[in-house]
């Protein structure tokens, strides 16, 4: 059951954009992608969340490992559009003040 | 109940939204596997609903599925949250991603709680070996694995969990005095 999500990419930046919900079913097909995004050390990765309706704790797992792969190669994250049931999640672990929700 | 006009206001639900089918138990059985977690995490949904009374979010919208998605209200968030992390838990650690068991799920809503009893027959689960979260949270110490159990018991007002067979989660969630029904008894 992979979750829908697309990339794209410019120059400058790459854009990650995750719908519906991130959960212990659809995260593996997603962090395939994320390793290949963090492979490629990109300079600047926004990940829109704003068409992301639930998630539980394998999701947050997934952005986790986006986040570190691309903080540990020296690239800058930006994680926006939480809202709801996700945003809930993070601020209980604590996550939206280090992901800056 | 959700208010159009005022989107981060709920009002009590009508007392006749409850007459008739409160404090019945609704049981399911399913196998133990994460594919059919999907049917079990829906039912815990309505389930929700029915006490916290949430409408859909957007009902001029066809293309968002109420059942799945539509966890907006604080209640519903809560329980589904926490629910999800007990069923991938028995899933992973109970039956190890094998399956070869079952599930049996009971949800007893109320006018103001909804209960959740989560029985498997699964490998018992050492829940005191759950390490806490970090208590500085920075990049360094993200976690990235053992946050499923810290998400359900915060948000949750009980769980607890009595190893078997069958080992036995269960789930409490309370609505807020001021979000409960007037006029029901």
């Amino acid at each position: 059951m992979p979750v829908p999500f697309e990339v794209q990419r410019t120059a400058d930046e790459t854009k990650l954009l995750i719908r519906g919900s991130l959960d212990i079913n659809s995260a593996p097909a997603l962090a395939e992608e994320i390793d290949k995004i963090v492979a490629t050390r990109p300079a600047a990765v926004i990940v829109d969340l704003s068409g992301l309706d639930l998630i539980d704790s394998s999701g947050v797992a997934a952005l986790v490992k986006l986040y570190k792969g691309v903080r540990g190669s020296g690239g800058a994250i930006t994680i926006a559009g939480a809202r709801d049931q996700p945003l809930a999640i993070f601020k209980l672990l604590r996550m939206d003040k280090v992901f800056n929700l | 109940m959700f208010d159009e006009a005022h989107p981060h206001t709920f009002t009590s639900p009508p007392a006749w939204l409850f007459w008739g089918y409160m404090a019945a138990t609704i049981r399911i059985s399913v196998p133990g596997t994460l594919r059919y977690r999907p049917i079990a995490v829906r039912a815990v949904a309505e389930a929700a609903r029915l006490v916290s009374a949430s409408s859909p979010r957007d009902p001029k919208n066809p293309t968002i599925d109420p059942l799945a998605h539509d966890i907006r209200h604080p209640f519903d968030t809560a329980v589904v949250s926490a629910f999800m992390e007990i069923f991938n838990n028995i899933a992973i650690h109970a039956y190890q991603r094998k399956g070869g068991g079952t599930i049996e799920i009971e949800i007893t809503p109320s006018k103001d709680a909804i209960v959740i009893e989560v029985r498997d027959d699964g490998r018992p689960f050492d829940i005191d070996d759950v390490a806490p979260l970090p208590t500085e949270l920075d990049e360094e110490t993200l976690p990235e694995g053992g946050m499923g159990i810290h998400i359900a018991k915060t948000m949750l007002d009980e769980m607890t969990y009595a190893p078997g067979p069958p080992n036995l989660w269960r789930l409490c969630k309370r609505l807020p005095a001021t979000q409960v029904a007037v006029g029901r008894s």
